[in-house]
């Protein structure tokens, strides 16, 4: 069994809003270990995006601690990469300086930068665009910019808040399989929020369930990859196994409806 | 031949600007030949025509010209230094932005000609006095673009650069300047205009040269022609600082991102 690498402790979470206090979420613990691709499904509002924020150092938990290789979590760090939703990448830098754009703040060579993001572009499927600006991008092409620009900077951990979320239901496919490749490849340690249970089972070494707010972990399931890679959708929905995971995860999520 | 044709209708269609201002032309001629209004009042296009070419063969043009354009130059430069830095200060700090905002507008509504007796009295009447003016005039609308620029930058781009390791000074190179780009330029673009006014105006209080100064001189002689030929000279000036020096910048600049905002 491989190391800790987050270990999220006696998590709660209130925002100071003008009506007063207003609690985010319920009491959370959550360990994901080293390498592991852990998502995370519950309905809108239930406290995940919170959840992230705090893990990437953005806000400090109200109680608490969070843990990264053992150390607490004091605001953002190089060695936990975000990707967001949407609007993340910068319109004036084109996709090469976008995704160099970690390497070049941590002053990586220029040789060793443009190899790097090189193999990022090869491996988005982003080539020929490498000299175009994000406003000349599809959504889903943008999206793969942020996910190479953060593997680039070759974070241990990488948190991803509903990456997927705003493209198109085509291209999220291609996108799904995509990371799934990438994570398989990389051996990444990621944390993954979604709203959509199919995407959760895809994509997770390990399901979490939370509850409707204030968000509380419900439940935990594995998901068992036989073999390598093995995450095309196509092998997916044609695994009773899967579709098992599916409907019990489901079942889970549905119970917590707004 | 149908490039030939294209070529020709884009050209006939450059020149409607310009029909605006033959029709103007028009009406002044026809109401002055038609009314009969006296010269002391009003005269006919010719007779500015020539005042032009006296003015611009004697140099005397160019001299009050060139005056208002290093007078509205070295304006603009101050107020980009000194009022670009403090947006970025206003606009990062979001105390400060929702104590400053209020104040700023307030300000905008006291025009920089409402200062200009208090500058007189400070500076007397001399091109400090005016620069004074010109300056609160431009440095108002850079202050406050260069901070609504940076606050309508998405907290993801400097969240996104956080969790890439950048430092405080990397995000305001990276994120907070190009973010605000559009916005310095279009306030840049706008002080210009409104210091372009002030300008005028103060020239012809303060009487130190300038082109307000060569028309509001011309008054005290009836010099119709030379006024006409002062305020033709104020609107094309600014025409041409506008369009082909600010316009271009932010084309160049700002399109090519897709982030130009109108």
């Amino acid at each position: 069994m491989s190391a800790d690498k987050i270990v999220v402790s006696g998590f709660r979470h209130f925002f100071q809003s003008d009506s007063g206090r207003v609690q985010a979420t319920g009491e959370i613990d959550v360990t994901i270990r080293e390498g592991e691709v852990v998502t995370l499904v519950g309905p809108s509002g239930c406290g995940k995006t919170t959840l992230l924020k705090a893990i990437a150092g953005f806000i400090t938990p109200s109680e608490g601690q969070i843990l990264c290789d053992g150390k607490p979590v004091r605001g953002p760090g190089r060695e936990r990469g975000v990707v967001f939703q949407e609007l993340a990448i910068l319109p004036w830098r084109t996709v090469r300086k976008n995704i160099a754009h970690g390497l070049e703040i941590a002053r990586v060579p220029k040789a060793e930068r443009d190899r790097t993001v090189e193999r990022l572009i090869g491996l988005m499927s982003l080539n020929g665009f490498e000299d175009r600006y994000p406003h000349e991008l599809s959504g889903g092409m943008r999206q793969r910019v942020a996910v190479a620009r953060t593997w680039a900077a070759d974070p241990d951990v990488i948190l991803m808040d509903e990456p997927f979320a705003a493209v198109d239901a085509m291209t999220r496919l291609t996108l799904q399989e995509e990371l799934g490749r990438l994570c398989a490849t990389t051996h990444k340690t990621v944390f993954f929020i979604t709203h959509s249970v199919e995407e959760a089972v895809f994509l997770g070494d390990r399901v979490l369930v939370m509850t409707k707010r204030p968000g509380t972990i419900k439940a935990t399931l594995d998901v068992p990859r036989h073999g390598k890679g093995g995450r095309d959708w196509d092998s997916f929905t044609g695994d009773p196994e899967m579709r098992a995971i599916s409907e019990q995860v489901m079942h889970l999520v549905h119970a917590e409806r707004v | 031949m149908r490039n030939g044709c294209d070529a020709m209708t884009r050209h006939l269609r450059d020149l409607r600007v310009l029909l605006p201002f033959a029709v103007l032309i028009a009406i002044w001629w026809g109401l002055k030949d038609g009314f009969g209004i006296s010269d002391k009042l009003l005269v006919a296009p010719p007779l500015v025509w020539s005042a032009f070419g006296t003015l611009i063969t004697r140099g005397i043009l160019a001299e009050y010209a060139s005056t208002s354009l290093s007078m509205i130059g070295i304006a603009t430069l101050i107020s980009f230094v000194v009022g670009v830095p403090l947006g970025f200060a206003v606009g990062t700090n979001r105390y400060a932005a929702r104590a400053l905002e209020g104040f700023l507008r307030y300000l905008q509504g006291i025009s920089g000609i409402a200062w200009l007796p208090l500058a007189i009295l400070w500076f007397g009447f001399t091109h400090t006095t005016t620069l004074a003016i010109v300056i609160y005039t431009l440095i108002v609308p850079i202050i406050f673009n260069t901070m609504t620029g940076v606050r309508a930058i998405p907290e993801n781009y400097v969240l996104a650069l956080r969790s890439l390791g950048a430092s405080r000074l990397r995000i305001v190179t990276d994120v907070y300047f190009p973010g605000a780009l559009p916005s310095i330029v279009v306030g840049t673009r706008l002080g210009m205009g409104y210091g372009w006014r002030a300008l005028i105006a103060s020239e012809m209080l303060v009487r130190q040269g300038g082109l307000g100064d060569l028309i509001f001189g011309a008054r005290t002689f009836s010099q119709i022609d030379r006024i006409m030929v002062g305020m033709i000279a104020i609107g094309t000036l600014y025409i041409v600082v506008d369009r082909l020096l600010v316009q271009p910048v932010e084309s160049m600049t700002l399109a090519r991102w897709g982030v130009l905002r109108k």
